[in-house]
């Protein structure tokens, strides 16, 4: 408020003060003026009537302060203007009303002062809870609206089962995932849509937790008539008033695409391991034709052995059996190595199953024990005993070993002796294994240690900078950490580690 | 057979324990006791080098190769007449093993007549 408003405003005070005052005053002056005018007629009208009208009407029309002024004036003119001879019992009567009137007046004032006051209140508060009724319809209208449009637009399917696994509600977008309007599908049992067997064994079995009160959700492939998919569905209970379940939402996301493409990369990824392990094991050709042909020369000159035991002149059958018993042996030994090598160079799919990493690390030593030799290096182990298993593809890890064991090889091959593969299993934290391949080759790349599991990075002049990579994508992919450390005093450490599997611990 | 060759034996060194025992067993097989040992560092150990009348060796084991206890026992005159066995036999290493004294140099797996009649002219010697 500025000078100007506040002049303004007490201006308007003033005159509105001056109006109340004045409404006693002149009330008080007509109470006179009727009470002489009656009584020059002669007409019986006491003044004090006019004067308890005149302080009633001030009172109610101008307040407390003025109607207390218009009962002080009219005593005042009453004792001196109108009736100045009057006995002083009859002075003090008249006061004695006048004040009395006046208090009751005050009163009546204030009662309706306050009866105004909760008329006002309750106005108020009938304004305002129609104010909240009429938000109220709005956002429930508003709610109403998207809750329709959710179920109109959703680009998932939105489907109502009763309890008698019947199709209540479908929303539109069912017919662009699968073909089949809506309304076609409302009241047919989910049997009919998606096969008995499908539903029997896949579908009821959750739709009953469901009804039992609890929300499932699972994915699937879909394979029926109207097209071959993969859902991630979801049922959620909906409680009628009394508690009961009445029906299932569910709510259904077509995952097609995204498992396709994620199972096209992993193909990719296998066939690119797979690339990687046959460039790897055709590195490893004649250590690996050495580790065939040493039991066969044994078995060839067993066999011939035995023969000799038995075309000599007197034959020794004792002698000739033994000889024969060590062709067997090492026929199978052979044998053993040979499915070693078509295991590690088949193009298997993953296969996931309990494995002892300690077998596994024996398994690969013993194809790579004679290209380390080929090289005057020694593999040296220490395997902690009684591991848990570790959930993985052995045929991938036995990969990785590989790489690992190749790389230390090639690390060694230029250096002085003494030359060694140390490698090792242990338990870690957190439910890991531990596996370490360390050498006292020419070590990590200067600088460039991170760099050495990028693709296509290398430091070999015959490699292509794969092999790394591949084996951090394979431990990554099992749940592990893929790491190198520089070897004191020289060489590198690589470490690897995999979690344990749940079962193992039972 | 010569009496030279009865106090002394054959010895056989190879790190794989099958090709020892086969080995073994063929040379008994012709009536020749042999004792085996699976690396040059345990023969030479041994002190039996100098009661060997032949000796047959791989070339490729851990440690000390066959060709460098060749040379070893050449270095301390003692030249046993010996017959290598390999699966990773070429013609420079055979040249060289044979040059040094060899008496055969034989690629896995080896005939087996041929091996014992390189044993027989080796003790013969």
């Amino acid at each position: 408020m500025d000078d100007a408003d506040k002049l303004k405003g007490t201006a308007g005070q003033v005159r509105w003060v001056a109006l109340r005052y004045g409404l006693a005053l002149a009330s008080v002056a007509a109470a006179l003026g009727l009470a002489r005018a009656f009584a020059y007629f002669h007409l019986p009208q006491s003044f004090g009537t006019f004067a308890l009208s005149a302080i009633a009407i001030t009172f109610w029309y101008a307040g407390t302060g003025p109607g207390s002024l218009a009962a002080l004036l009219s005593s005042v003119e009453r004792d001196f203007l109108f009736d100045p001879q009057t006995s002083i019992e009859s002075r003090l009567l008249f006061d004695l009303v006048f004040l009395v009137f006046a208090l009751l007046m005050t009163r009546v004032v204030r009662g309706r002062k306050e009866l105004e006051q909760r008329v006002a209140e309750r106005t108020a508060e009938l304004t305002r809870s129609n104010d909240d009724l009429k938000r109220e319809i709005a956002e429930h209208y508003q709610a109403e609206y998207l809750t329709g449009q959710v179920f109109e637009c959703s680009p998932d399917t939105i489907l109502i089962i009763g309890r008698d696994y019947r199709y209540k509600r479908v929303n539109p977008v069912h017919q662009r995932n699968w073909g089949r309007s809506a309304e076609s599908i409302v009241g047919m049992h989910v049997a009919e849509l998606v096969g008995i067997e499908f539903f029997e064994h896949k579908v009821r079995p959750f739709l009953d937790r469901c009804f039992a009160g609890e929300s499932v959700r699972f994915e699937e492939w879909f394979d029926n008539a109207m097209g071959h998919k993969f859902l991630a569905v979801s049922y959620s209970p909906l409680w009628s008033g009394s508690g009961q379940v009445e029906a299932a939402l569910a709510i259904s996301r077509d995952l097609t695409e995204l498992v396709l493409a994620s199972e096209a990369l992993r193909h990719a990824q296998a066939d690119l391991a797979h690339a990687s392990r046959m460039t790897t094991m055709g590195e490893l050709t004649a250590s690996l034709a050495h580790e065939v042909n040493q039991p066969i020369a044994a078995a060839v000159t067993g066999a011939s052995t035995c023969v000799r035991w038995l075309t000599r002149d007197n034959p020794d059958i004792a002698e000739a059996r033994e000889a024969a018993l060590g062709v067997v042996r090492n026929g199978k030994r052979a044998a053993d190595i040979i499915n070693r090598i078509r295991s590690l160079s088949k193009k298997g799919d993953l296969h996931r199953q309990p494995v002892d990493i300690n077998e596994v690390i024996l398994e690969i030593i013993a194809l790579l024990r004679n290209e380390a030799q080929r090289y005057s290096i020694s593999i040296n182990t220490d395997l902690a005993e009684e591991l848990p298993k570790v959930m993985a593809d052995s045929l991938q890890v036995q990969q990785v070993l590989m790489n690992l064991i190749m790389n230390s090889i090639d690390a060694m091959k230029e250096i002085d002796p003494p030359r060694v593969i140390s490698i090792r299993s242990q338990s870690a934290e957190d439910r890991q294994l531990t596996i370490s391949v360390s050498d006292t080759g020419i070590g990590l790349p200067p600088q460039q240690a991170d760099k050495i599991f990028d693709a296509f990075f290398t430091t070999k002049s015959h490699g292509i900078g794969l092999g790394l990579r591949i084996s951090r994508t394979i431990i990554e992919s099992h749940g592990g950490r893929l790491w190198a450390t520089p070897n004191s005093p020289s060489g590198a450490n690589f470490y690897f580690t995999l979690p344990v599997t749940l079962a193992s611990t039972e | 057979m010569s009496p030279r060759s009865e106090s002394k034996f054959i010895a056989i060194v190879d790190d794989d324990d099958s090709v020892r025992d086969t080995l073994q067993g063929l040379l008994k097989s012709v009536g020749f006791s042999s004792r085996v040992f699976e690396s040059a560092e345990q023969f030479l150990g041994s002190g039996g080098h100098r009661e060997t009348a032949c000796l047959i060796t791989d070339i490729r084991m851990p440690g000390m190769s066959g060709l460098e206890l060749q040379a070893r026992l050449n270095a301390e005159h003692c030249r046993i007449p010996t017959i290598f066995i390999t699966a990773h036999g070429d013609e420079e290493m055979r040249f060289q093993a044979l040059r040094a004294g060899a008496v055969e140099f034989l690629p896995k797996p080896f005939d087996d007549e041929i091996l014992v009649e390189s044993v027989r002219a080796a003790l013969d010697r």
